[in-house]
C-alpha cells in the first residue's frame, strides 16, 4: 500500500515517545500490526537520525549482540506531535467519508 | 537467502558509499539478523521479511545523496540526489524530474530577464553611441540607472530564491523517497 510508508514514520516516532527503543524492537512492534518490508524501517531510522529527530547509542545486552538504541530528541518530539495531530485530522476525515459513503449515519 | 548472501549483496550494492556509512548500515542489518536468530527464526525467514536488498539499497542511497546535498549545496550533489531518487521507480521520474525541470526553466528565464536589464544600457550605447543632445543623455543616464537597479535587485532576489528552492526541492525529494513504494 502506498501510504503505509508515510505512516511508518509516525509509528517509530510514537513508539519511542515513552522510552528508548532498539531497531529490532521497533520493527517487531510494527510488523505485528501490519505487513511491511521490515528492512525499510532502518533507512527511515537513519533519515530521522540525520534530521536530528533521534540520537542513537549502543548498549550491551545480556543475551545477543549490543543494541543500537534510538532516543527521541526535543525536536523529534515536536515533529511527532505535529504528525500525530495531522494523522488525527486525516483519520477523522476519512472515517466521516466512509461513514457517509456507506450510509452509517449517526442520525 | 541466507544472512551471508543478504549482507554480501547489500555490501556490494552500497559500495559507492563511504566506508563509515556503509559499515554502519550493514551493522544495523547484522544486529537485526542476530536478534532474529536469537528469537529462533531462521536466516531465510528473516531475510525474506526484510525485503529485497536491491530496493533497500536504492532507498538508502537516495537517503544518503539527499543528505549530502543538504549539508553541501552544489549542482553535482543535487544532480546525484535526483538521480538516486529517480532510480526508485518510474513514478519518481514523473513526479521528481518533471517539476524539477519546470522549476529550472522558470529560474533560468528569470535570470535571463535580470541579465538583459543589466546589459541593456551597454547595448544602447554600443548600438547608438553616446547621444549628443543633452536631453537624450539625461534620458540614457536615468534609463540606465533604472534598468541596472531593477536588474540588480532582481538578481539578488533570484539568488535568494534559488537557495530557498534548493532546500525546498530537497525536502520534496525526501518526501518522495518516503512516500513512494510503501510496501
Amino acid at each position: 500500500m502506498q501510504f503505509k510508508k508515510g505512516v511508518l514514520e509516525l509509528c517509530v516516532l510514537v513508539l519511542t515517545a515513552k522510552r528508548d527503543r532498539y531497531g529490532y524492537e521497533l520493527v517487531a512492534s510494527i510488523s505485528e500490526k501490519f505487513h511491511i518490508a521490515e528492512g525499510t524501517v532502518y533507512p527511515l531510522l537513519r533519515r530521522l537520525t540525520q534530521d536530528g529527530y533521534f540520537t542513537t547509542y549502543l548498549m550491551e545486552s545480556q543475551e545477543g549482540p549490543p543494541r543500537k538504541y534510538y532516543r527521541l530528541t526535543k525536536q523529534g518530539r515536536e515533529y511527532m506531535n505535529d504528525l500525530v495531530l495531522e494523522w488525527r485530522i486525516f483519520d477523522r476525515g476519512v472515517n466521516q467519508i466512509i461513514g457517509e459513503g456507506l450510509g452509517y449515519d449517526e442520525t | 537467502m541466507t544472512r551471508r548472501e543478504f549482507m554480501d549483496e547489500m555490501g556490494s550494492l552500497l559500495s559507492e558509499l563511504p566506508d563509515k556509512e556503509r559499515l554502519d548500515i550493514l551493522a544495523d542489518y547484522t544486529e537485526h539478523f542476530l536478534m532474529g536468530i536469537q528469537e529462533g527464526k531462521n536466516e531465510h525467514e528473516i531475510a525474506e521479511a526484510l525485503g529485497s536488498p536491491k530496493l533497500l539499497a536504492r532507498e538508502l542511497l537516495a537517503g544518503y545523496r539527499i543528505n549530502q546535498a543538504q549539508s553541501n549545496a552544489s549542482v553535482g550533489n543535487m544532480t546525484r540526489a535526483i538521480v538516486a531518487t529517480v532510480s526508485l521507480g518510474f513514478f519518481n521520474l514523473i513526479f521528481v524530474l518533471g517539476p524539477f525541470l519546470a522549476l529550472i526553466g522558470v529560474l533560468i528565464s528569470c535570470y535571463c530577464v535580470a541579465v538583459t536589464l543589466l546589459a541593456a544600457p551597454l547595448g544602447m550605447v554600443v548600438q547608438y553611441g553616446i547621444p549628443t543632445v543633452s536631453q537624450e543623455r539625461l534620458f540614457l543616464l536615468f534609463g540606465s540607472l533604472a534598468s541596472v537597479g531593477l536588474g540588480g535587485m532582481l538578481i539578488i532576489g533570484l539568488l535568494r530564491l534559488t537557495r530557498w528552492m534548493y532546500r525546498q526541492f530537497l525536502r520534496y525529494l525526501q518526501f518522495n523517497v518516503q512516500m513512494i513504494r510503501g510496501k
